[in-house]
């Protein structure tokens, strides 16, 4: 089944557009730079050091500013990890609601939906008030037939396990870096599923490409599934009805 | 055998002594089935450090079957809808982008069909005669919504009852339309929702439905139904309206905590 819109996701991958919705580069923006990223590692080893002294003593030393910027750092790099989720759980949500799927396509839609809910529903607990908002999508017609929906599901999946990459040696906590390996791996294996029903080598180099922050936008931003075009349905308009 | 090799054979074997004692289920009773270790390796396993947790990764959970589930889009484009899912098909309405209260005009969706490479959708038409259907190109739809309510009302006996996955979850005693301007039954759903409006005949919130009234046609806008509080609650129940369903206030303010917009509504 094919769609008559504008072409999207695999198609465009690669275009560069503006950010729609703002929902993605917001939370890349908040993103700890390589500079930064370079220059805490310096840091970070330092208070190893001070920390190890710290710890014979029995004290446990850590500098308040430095703590809570790499906190600050954290919480951006696991809402752009939610961006991300958010589009692949609504991606799946709808794609088994529309029905438009058999086999073991709908199977992997099923299965990999439920998993990124879970992806959602964990990084909305840690972020709490500062979770950012699920953006609205449309995904444009890419959930309505089974060869719309795989070609987007290869794109998404890959996308996500090369983001995942890029973000995961910035994060400062051992607890947060544990979670994030551990939906990492989840993606890489989605990756394979989808890329194997889509009769693509599911691992084709030896060694995988991070994929940046700004590209990660540009991607997403591509595929205009984040849309701004929210239905008004409410009014404070005076009803006109019968009565 | 050296001394040394002795030596190294007798350590060897006394590490694997130690990895199979400590080894969870490492002992097998006859017949191959596992057994707790003994309390002296319970002792050693729980003296290991356990290992840093993340956060809480919940469990993963499907999706409920989809029966029960309603599709919705809102109108991007005006367009015309057809009979049939073909540009040549004769029209039966043009479908504009916005409802008469100034809000997001959407459709319900039954269906889908695909005609030379366009996709084409089934949906239900705010139009006379009530529950009729056309076909709308795909592109002129915005993304799909779902709602998993069903809204039931029942003329004779004056009864609205709301559904939710199947189960009610919501029930009230309605006011219907006057034997003269009878409320119209049918399929329809839910459009809109409008308070804070300066009209106590209506009370505090109203929901716009695609339901007409056909008896009520020169009404301003166009007589379309709707789902409101009152300032007569003596009146509910009974058929007491132009068409409109009537709820008392307090039981318009729980429904509004309740009914998504896109929700099919069935009159019986």
């Amino acid at each position: 089944m094919s769609v008559n819109r504008p072409p999207t996701a695999t198609a465009t991958l690669g275009q560069s557009l503006f950010d729609v919705d703002g929902a993605l580069s917001e939370t890349a923006g908040r993103l700890p730079t390589r500079g930064q990223f370079i220059r805490r590692g310096g840091r970070r080893l330092a208070a190893g050091a001070v920390g190890g002294a710290g710890l014979a003593l029995g004290i446990g030393f850590v500098p308040g500013s430095a703590h809570a910027r790499s906190e600050r750092e954290d919480l951006a790099i696991l809402n752009f990890a939610l961006a991300l989720e958010y589009l692949q759980a609504s991606f799946y949500t709808e794609a088994e609601r529309v029905g438009a799927l058999h086999g073991p396509l709908a199977q992997q839609a099923r299965v990999v939906g439920s998993h990124e809910r879970a992806h959602v529903a964990a990084l909305r607990a840690v972020l709490g008030r500062q979770a950012i908002a699920r953006p609205r999508f449309d995904f444009r017609g890419t959930t309505d037939d089974p060869k719309s929906f795989r070609a987007t599901a290869v794109a998404l999946e890959d996308l996500s396990v090369g983001a995942y990459k890029e973000q995961l040696p910035r994060i400062n906590s051992d607890h947060y870096l544990a979670a994030a390996v551990a939906i990492q791996s989840v993606e890489g294996r989605h990756a394979a599923w989808i890329r194997r029903l889509a009769g693509i080598v599911p691992a084709v180099n030896a060694f995988d490409e991070p994929v940046s922050d700004r590209r990660t936008v540009q991607l997403v931003n591509a595929t205009r599934f984040v849309t701004l075009k929210v239905p008004h349905t409410s009014s404070k308009r005076s009803p006109s009805f019968t009565g | 055998m050296n001394r040394g090799g002795w030596i190294v054979l007798a350590a060897s074997l006394i590490v694997i002594a130690c990895a199979v004692t400590l080894w969870p289920g490492g002992h097998r009773a006859p017949g191959g089935s596992a057994r707790s270790p003994a309390p002296g390796a319970q002792a050693s396993l729980a003296a290991l450090p356990q290992p840093s947790k993340g956060f809480a990764i919940p469990r993963p959970r499907l999706l409920r079957d989809r029966a029960g589930v309603t599709r919705w889009a809102p109108v991007l484009e005006a367009a015309e809808a057809r009979e049939r899912p073909t540009r040549s098909s004769p029209g039966v309405v043009r479908v504009g982008t916005q409802t008469p209260e100034g809000t997001t005009n959407l459709v319900v969706v039954i269906g889908e069909a695909v005609r030379h490479g366009v996709t084409w959708v089934h949906a239900r038409l705010a139009v006379l005669p009530d529950a009729r259907t056309g076909w709308l190109p795909r592109s002129v739809l915005g993304g799909w919504q779902f709602v998993m309510t069903h809204l039931v009302i029942n003329r004779a006996r004056e009864t609205l009852t709301l559904l939710r996955a199947g189960r009610v979850v919501f029930r009230t005693r309605v006011g219907v339309g006057k034997p003269s301007t009878p409320t119209p039954a049918g399929q329809f759903y839910i459009r809109d929702r409008l308070t804070r409006y300066a009209s106590p005949e209506y009370g505090p919130l109203a929901f716009g439905t695609s339901a007409r009234s056909p008896y009520e046609t020169d009404w301003p806008a166009g007589g379309f139904i709707g789902i409101h509080g009152t300032d007569q609650p003596g009146l509910i129940p009974g058929q007491v309206s132009h068409g409109c369903i009537r709820l008392r206030n307090p039981a318009i303010r729980a429904l509004g905590r309740l009914l998504p917009i896109g929700t099919p509504v069935t009159i019986t």
